[in-house]
């Protein structure tokens, strides 16, 4: 009698895949169960933005930059209207600043209670999904009440913000900081703490330190596999240089630590968030600027820290009202290639939670 | 603004591979021909004292009468930064690929040769990234011609009246 050998199997995994966050799909080969080799296959989302951009004066195309990072939307407008601030020399009222600071860092933390959330969903783990979507529910009445729309805001303008936050934005701003702790330690007790949690994440999906550095891996991820890198202090645009928050590292390297770094992140996020509301000046919420944009010639990176990774802005403008060229960079993009580098030999039920750790979202990864 | 240091080196390696040194918004810039790409990659990745060792950005530009690489150096242990503006030929745009220096310059070579049709010699997988393999042309280079709303919302309203 012969016994059959198995034979490598390739499996698509999506791009309608529940567990791929959007519509990202990979070429799965399989020995058995064993992941042998993972191609990503991107652009099912990809909407040209850059493309777009170009044909678009400098203000039309800031409601696009939400759609980036849909989950963490002011981020991504805050890297580019600074980059534009810059290419003009503008001057942004301190008001403006601190609610630029205030929504960003709100968004980094909507972002990362999606990232746990749907990093416990893809092991089962339904109510600290429910937690975490219960509070994320709250940044977004904040953002709502502000600016209308609930996950890409657009609020930001060159110059400020388009309008002050209603009264009501205060209190309940305040009263979301105050049961923060609380919560977190729910998440951690419930997730973190969790036994099959931990069994299921600990020691899975290691990425060296030397491996992230090579394959230009940036943000919480980085930072997961021990690198203290943080462009808030590193390079500290907007008025980050005021407040005092540390950067979180994590020396695990593995699907764990890359989770819990998003929950000391939130933290982190917290402490400015606390400073920002205790010292916000009153004034104007927007700078003195002419209707019709038009930077001289030049060209200028401007980079910032995204929930997701780094997010670089390269803008060209050749002197008229439509940029000459604008190029996005955007951290989940380059950080997909860290996927098929760490995942031979693990099975495909590690590989769901190491994409899950990766904190991938599609709007960023296909522009 | 830029660091004293890392001048004198970006002076140094632009003598070596021929280039032109400039500043643009406190942001030093080494333009060199796509020949030389890569020495200039590695003389920035190995500078004494500052070195530019993490390739931030990889992107092309279309200037209508050539193209351009544009790499964004920085460093994970320092503030230096630096800019490197390959300028490529647009009938023959072949350079050669960073992934020897940075592994993770794939995916962003990918991108670019996708968008502007820029030729990696010595990539591992030369494809394209976001658009479909058969897809005609590079669209972001600035003769791309992009079918008018006018042509499109005739297009449909011919299907529905069939």
């Amino acid at each position: 009698m012969t016994i059959a050998g198995t034979q490598e199997y390739a499996l698509n995994m999506g791009p309608q895949h529940p567990s791929t966050h959007g519509v990202f799909r990979m070429v799965v080969h399989l020995d058995g169960e064993v992941v042998t080799k993972v191609e990503p296959k991107i652009g099912y989302l990809h909407r040209g933005l850059e493309k777009m951009a170009e044909s678009r004066t400098y203000t039309q195309f800031i409601p696009y930059t939400d759609r980036l990072d849909y989950l963490a939307g002011p981020h991504n407008s805050l890297g580019y209207v600074q980059a534009v601030e810059k290419l003009m020399d503008l001057e942004v009222p301190e008001r403006a600043e601190y609610l630029r600071v205030i929504f960003a860092e709100l968004g980094r933390i909507a972002s990362h209670l999606v990232m746990i959330a749907s990093g416990s969903l893809d092991i089962c783990g339904w109510t600290p999904w429910s937690y975490c979507f219960r509070d994320r529910e709250r940044i977004l009445d904040l953002f709502e009440m502000t600016a209308g729309n609930r996950m890409t805001p657009n609020y930001f303008r060159i110059g400020g913000v388009s309008h002050d936050v209603p009264d009501e934005f205060w209190p309940a701003l305040q009263s979301f900081l105050d049961d923060l702790p609380e919560n977190m330690e729910e998440y951690f007790g419930i997730f973190f703490g969790n036994e099959i949690a931990q069994a299921r994440m600990k020691s899975v999906g290691i990425l060296p330190k030397e491996l992230a550095e090579n394959l230009l891996i940036t943000g919480a991820n980085l930072r997961a596999s021990g690198v203290k890198y943080d462009v808030r202090k590193a390079e500290p645009y907007s008025i980050y240089d005021r407040f005092e928050f540390d950067i979180p590292v994590l020396y695990g390297c593995d699907t764990y630590d890359r989770h819990l770094l998003r929950l000391l992140e939130i933290q982190e996020s917290r402490k400015i968030l606390l400073q920002a509301l205790r010292d916000i000046p009153t004034g104007p919420v927007m700078a003195k600027v002419s209707k019709v944009i038009k930077p001289p010639a030049g060209r200028v990176y401007h980079r910032v820290e995204n929930p997701k990774g780094e997010m670089g802005w390269y803008l060209v403008s050749n002197g008229t009202t439509k940029p000459a060229r604008v190029r996005i960079r955007t951290g989940a993009f380059v950080n997909v290639q860290m996927l098929s580098e760490i995942i031979a030999g693990w099975k495909i039920q590690d590989l769901v939670t190491i994409f899950a750790s990766m904190d991938l979202v599609l709007g960023e990864v296909d522009k | 603004m830029a660091n004293e240091v890392l001048r004198a080196r970006v002076g140094e390696l632009a003598a070596r591979v021929k280039g032109e040194v400039g500043e643009s918004l406190g942001v030093l810039e080494l333009t060199i021909n796509s020949a030389e790409a890569i020495e200039a990659l590695t003389g920035a990745k190995n500078f004494v004292d500052v070195p530019c060792d993490f390739l931030h950005d990889l992107a092309g530009m279309d200037l209508e009468d050539h193209l351009e690489v544009v790499y964004q150096l920085s460093s994970l242990r320092g503030p230096q930064r630096l800019r490197i503006i390959a300028r490529v030929e647009r009938d023959n745009p072949v350079l050669d690929s960073a992934t020897c220096l940075w592994k993770g310059a794939d995916f962003l070579e990918r991108e670019a040769f996708d968008m502007f049709g820029l030729q990696f010699r010595g990539h591992p997988n030369l494809k394209r990234i976001y658009l479909w393999d058969d897809f005609e042309g590079y669209p972001m280079r600035k003769d791309y011609v992009i079918e008018s709303h006018e042509q499109r919302a005739v297009m449909r309203v011919r299907k529905e009246g069939e």
